[in-house]
């Protein structure tokens, strides 16, 4: 027995391995949040665009399918367009209060708005990008029973395009899932 | 020297002076001190906890209810025509299908998750349960939302068509099959509104204060 409990202390402090500085971590955490959230604002801008911009006009005409396909000629494409634009203006309007989060490491309650705010627009995006990936299949394959026919067979160019913008979309929904995560584990570290 | 462990702060207090005490041996006396923060704030994290096990059951309930009311959608015309089918089921639809399947996999996951929601009620402070149900919470929400979403633009064009396209409506023809699979689609709507609150608590509940 020792006289003193402060030597005991010592000694067992002396033997634990330093930890990491809890800051650093969540400022890297806060740095990668920040990217983060520049890259889905960019997959979900060029998914609108690439998706507003969609248009065909065949050279010949048929005689039981129209001739030319806009985004707008289905409800569901409207609301993928929609969808995409209001989450990357929220993105965008996010990038302000993820950049005071790497300089005040120690913020809770604004995080927590973040974590509320980045679940509803991960829901409208998947919503949007989910529905548009149902029309999209639909498109591509038809479907024998309902007597729904493939328009991709007329409409290449227009079927390319409306396929390739759900790819930006979806990036951003695993974007936003990343983010999510991150900063609960940043809430849960304070 | 100070050291906390748990609910108590130990307070060891070495005597410096000589009295009737062998020598080399220092008395410790050990102050029982509650940690105030913990008192405070343990029964509204526990309250949180509590509501958490409840939306759970609820959200488990939408979510079942979803995949077993389109699941057992199936309908048979007494007549027939020409140009249309006289039978219609969820699994004509691939996105029926995978509707079925994710709201599967997303009540299944809820099920799972129920001991670990006992888990925090008992333990309100304990940090890693709740993180663990908070990822997890999100990848479900994902694909809840996805299966919804998609099945709802397939319910849609059932109920309207497309003139576009030249998609017919074909509730016009299967009125019972299409009021079960839009119910099933709105019971999963009501499961990712749940998933939402469900995060929400947990995320709340995650600060340390």
């Amino acid at each position: 027995m020792k006289a003193g409990g402060a030597v005991d202390a010592t000694d067992k402090e002396a033997s634990k391995p330093i930890p990491i500085p809890k800051v650093r971590v969540s400022r890297v955490l806060s740095v990668l949040d920040f990217t983060l959230r520049v890259v889905a604002a960019l997959g979900t801008l060029a998914s609108a665009i690439a998706m507003g911009t969609s248009r065909e006009t065949l050279p010949f005409t048929a005689q039981f399918v129209r001739f030319r396909a806009r985004y707008k000629d289905l409800p569901t494409l409207t609301f993928f367009v929609i969808a995409n634009s209001i989450v990357c203006v929220y993105l965008v309007l996010s990038l302000p209060l993820s950049f005071v989060h790497i300089i005040w490491t120690a913020a809770k309650n604004s995080r927590i708005v973040l974590i509320i705010s980045d679940t509803v627009m991960m829901g409208l995006l998947t919503a949007g990008a989910s529905a548009a990936a149902a029309i999209v299949y639909l498109a591509h394959y038809g479907n024998s029973s309902t007597n729904w026919f493939a328009f991709c067979r007329q409409f290449n160019s227009f079927c390319e395009r409306i396929s390739g913008s759900l790819i930006g979309s979806f990036v951003a929904i695993t974007v936003l899932v990343l983010l999510i995560i991150m900063s609960s584990v940043a809430i849960s570290r304070r | 020297m100070k050291s906390t462990s748990g609910d108590s702060t130990t307070i060891n207090i070495s005597e410096s002076r000589n009295k009737t005490v062998a020598k080399g041996e220092t008395p410790y006396v050990r102050i029982q001190a509650a940690h105030p923060m913990h008192d405070q704030k343990g029964g509204w994290k526990k309250g949180i906890s509590i509501f958490d096990f409840i939306l759970r059951l609820g959200a488990t309930a939408a979510a079942l209810g979803a995949a077993i009311a389109m699941g057992s959608s199936e309908q048979t015309l007494p007549f027939f025509t020409q140009f249309f089918q006289f039978q219609a089921s969820y699994d004509d639809l691939p996105t029926f299908m995978f509707f079925v399947i994710g709201m599967g996999i997303v009540g299944a996951y809820l099920v799972l998750s129920l001991p670990f929601s006992i888990v925090t009620i008992v333990r309100p402070h304990a940090v890693a349960p709740r993180l663990l149900l908070l990822i997890f919470d999100t990848l479900a929400l994902t694909l809840n939302t996805s299966c919804a979403a998609s099945a709802a633009a397939i319910v849609y064009l059932a109920h309207n068509g497309n003139s576009d396209a030249n998609w017919l409506a074909i509730c016009q023809q299967f009125g019972d099959f299409c009021q079960q699979s839009s119910g099933a689609v709105v019971s999963a709507f009501v499961a990712v509104v749940i998933f939402v609150i469900l995060i929400l608590l947990s995320a709340s509940a995650l600060r340390k204060v």
